[in-house]
């Protein structure tokens, strides 16, 4: 005891001799620097060239026309050089303002492209949504299912242009990136509570007027295809039993109202972006890409479309009890799986709206949390079917991945891959619960599984965002007017969650509840639903008056079920 | 009983949005959207929902 008091003694003296001359010999250095002296009077900077002033181009050595046309330039190291700079005055020749409006021009430019390249892959998911659904129908509806898809893209885009932009975006200037857009400043608010409420846009009708302008048409363009994303997640759900008549109205009412409103919400600086700025949560609702505006807006319009169509003839027995109905081209459904894959990288890095300044940079970061979360959502889903039913079932593993890919689409560009393929995975075990959730206790048939994909994990998507922000990205400094980068509950900011979740509460009580009075209302005046002997037939003839596949001979209904048969 | 389903799910989402203005705490907040959210589920599931399955097709 007394020995071990004594080494105490001596290591607590040691420790203090230690400090001691460790904080001696700081204070020897500190000391033993000599002072600096005054610094010599630096030399006067030379006066800044005018802006205006020509520059001495030859200084700069262009090459020689006549070498180029004689020699051509194999090397790339004589083209682009300062001969390039547009002049605004040739009798002046090039000035430094000359210099200063390229620069920005080409961000511009980059941007411009960059936006436009993206909004052309996420078009083309347009044809795997195509793929994905048909192979899931039966073969006696695949030209009808396959028309619902390509027609979606006409009659969203119209609509789109008609008022669904203006409503959405008439109000969001400006749009730095792109070069302003400024004529997009007219947003109704209202004042409610003394707090003001951004409700829709209202300039942009047509593209007319001041939006006759290239930042807009980039921006419109963009906007359009993820608009129609949207549009086309429904015609999955309600595909077997739904009247063209009225997929085309429901289409164009949905690219008219339905997303545009809460979209202007969301990004078109609506109330839902200002809850930051005005209540203090967070940086308001996030939604990077939109797995609330685009994936859970088109998955509750169709839980609320398929609910009021009911189910095809044979999903139900008596009983309740569901029967499978299995799609006849599962080759196309996981080709049309690996397009939307494709496509995705246009839809997440697309959304910075930039590829230069403004943070742009973290597009790679962003591509590779897209690449992540579809992969571990197959994961989880075909780990879960595997257990579960003893087999990995390709649909759902396709499936999977879409959860996966939706589920990432808001928080990817504010998370780590760690957060990522966290994100990822849990999507691809939820799709297949809500499967079965929406199958078989709520009753609503789903023949692509739409609901659960989109509706079930666009909703785990913008959650996520609340969770998994890890406050690492720089936007330009901030977020929906709020400075600093975007932060979840697991990184310090509880608020976040707080807006996500009223942003979930607005998607289920208002956005799923206008489809339903909608599709209600349309239901009363047209009918959605076509009869029962064209939905036994199959709806290619009795709809389209033609079949998908005429030179095949189709077996006839081979599901066994009580209740209704089929002839 | 439709009527009263819609009604019910603007109701679940003004809850979290009218809460908004009356009370600044974020834990307050944060019942407030999990009731919101709580009362429009309970709309679409038990009562909209419901009603629907009541003439279904497969029961005819």
């Amino acid at each position: 005891m007394k020995f071990r008091e004594g080494m105490k003694t001596v290591c607590l003296c040691a420790a203090m001799l230690l400090l001691l001359m460790c904080g001696l010999g700081a204070w020897a250095q500190s000391q033993a620097a000599p002072a600096a002296s005054a610094p010599a009077a630096a030399p006067a900077p030379p006066p800044a060239p005018a802006m205006d002033q020509p520059l001495d181009v030859k200084a700069a050595a262009p090459p020689s026309t006549d070498t180029l046309a004689a020699q051509g330039d194999p090397g790339g190291t004589s083209t682009g050089t300062v001969s390039d700079v547009v002049v605004s005055d040739t009798k002046k020749g090039l000035t430094l303002a000359d210099v200063v409006n390229q620069a920005g021009q080409n961000r511009i430019a980059i941007n411009l492209v960059w936006t436009l390249v993206t909004g052309f892959l996420v078009m083309f998911m347009q044809a795997g949504f195509a793929l994905v659904e048909t192979g899931l129908c039966r073969a006696k509806n695949a030209n009808h299912t396959m028309m619902m898809n390509f027609m979606v893209y006409g009659f969203g885009l119209f609509a789109f242009w008609v008022c669904g932009f203006a409503i959405q975006m008439g109000g969001g200037a400006p749009y730095s990136t792109l070069g302003g857009a400024y004529s997009l400043n007219s947003e109704k608010v209202i004042t409610l509570l003394g707090k003001p409420w951004g409700l829709f846009g209202t300039h942009g009708f047509f593209l007319s007027g001041a939006t006759y302008d290239v930042g807009v048409m980039v921006l419109f363009l963009f906007q359009m295809v993820f608009m129609d994303t949207a549009l086309t997640i429904v015609t999955g759900s309600c595909a077997e039993r739904w009247k063209y008549a009225c997929f085309a109205v429901s289409s164009v009412f949905m690219g008219a109202i339905t997303y545009p409103l809460f979209a202007n919400w969301a990004w078109g600086g609506g109330w839902l972006s200002q809850l930051g700025n005005n209540f203090g949560l967070g940086h308001g609702y996030c939604d990077f890409a939109g797995s609330g505006v685009v994936h859970a807006v088109g998955g509750l319009s169709a839980m609320a479309l398929s609910m009021i169509i009911g189910p095809r003839i044979g999903k139900y027995n008596r009983d309740g009890k569901p029967n499978a109905i299995p799609g006849h081209d599962m080759v196309i459904v996981l080709t049309g799986c690996f397009i939307l894959a494709f496509g995705w990288f246009g839809f997440n890095p697309g959304s910075t709206l930039a590829a230069s300044g403004n943070g742009a940079l973290r597009i790679g970061t962003i591509a590779v949390d897209t690449m992540l979360a579809g992969c571990t959502g197959s994961f989880g889903a075909i780990l879960y079917m595997w257990l579960r039913y003893g087999k990995p079932d390709a649909s759902m593993s396709g499936n999977g991945l879409l959860a996966g890919l939706v589920a990432i689409t808001a928080p990817s560009g504010f998370v780590s891959t760690v957060g990522a393929a966290i994100i990822g995975f849990i999507a691809g075990v939820l799709v297949c619960v809500s499967v079965e959730f929406v199958d078989r206790v709520l009753k609503v048939d789903d023949p692509v599984g739409a609901i659960s994909v989109h509706g079930t994990n666009g909703l785990w998507g913008v959650i996520s965002v609340g969770l998994f922000a890890d406050g690492t990205s720089n936007y330009g400094g901030s977020w929906n007017g709020v400075s600093g980068s975007v932060r979840g509950l697991f990184y310090g900011d509880a608020s976040q969650l707080v807006a996500q979740l009223i942003g979930v509460g607005t998607l289920i009580g208002f956005i799923f509840t206008l489809s339903y009075v909608a599709g209600w209302i349309m239901d009363i005046i047209i009918g959605q639903r076509v009869k029962a002997e064209d939905e036994l037939e199959g709806l290619d003839l009795p709809e389209m008056g033609a079949l998908g596949y005429p030179e095949f001979v189709l077996k006839p209904e081979t599901v066994t079920f009580s209740g209704v048969a089929a002839d | 009983m439709r009527i009263v389903g819609v009604v019910l799910a603007l109701v679940g989402w003004l809850i979290p949005v009218v809460g908004l203005t009356i009370t600044q705490s974020t834990s307050a907040r944060f019942i407030l959207a999990l009731l919101g959210i709580a009362v429009t589920l309970f709309a679409i599931m038990g009562v909209l929902n419901k009603a629907h399955l009541k003439n279904a097709i497969w029961k005819s």
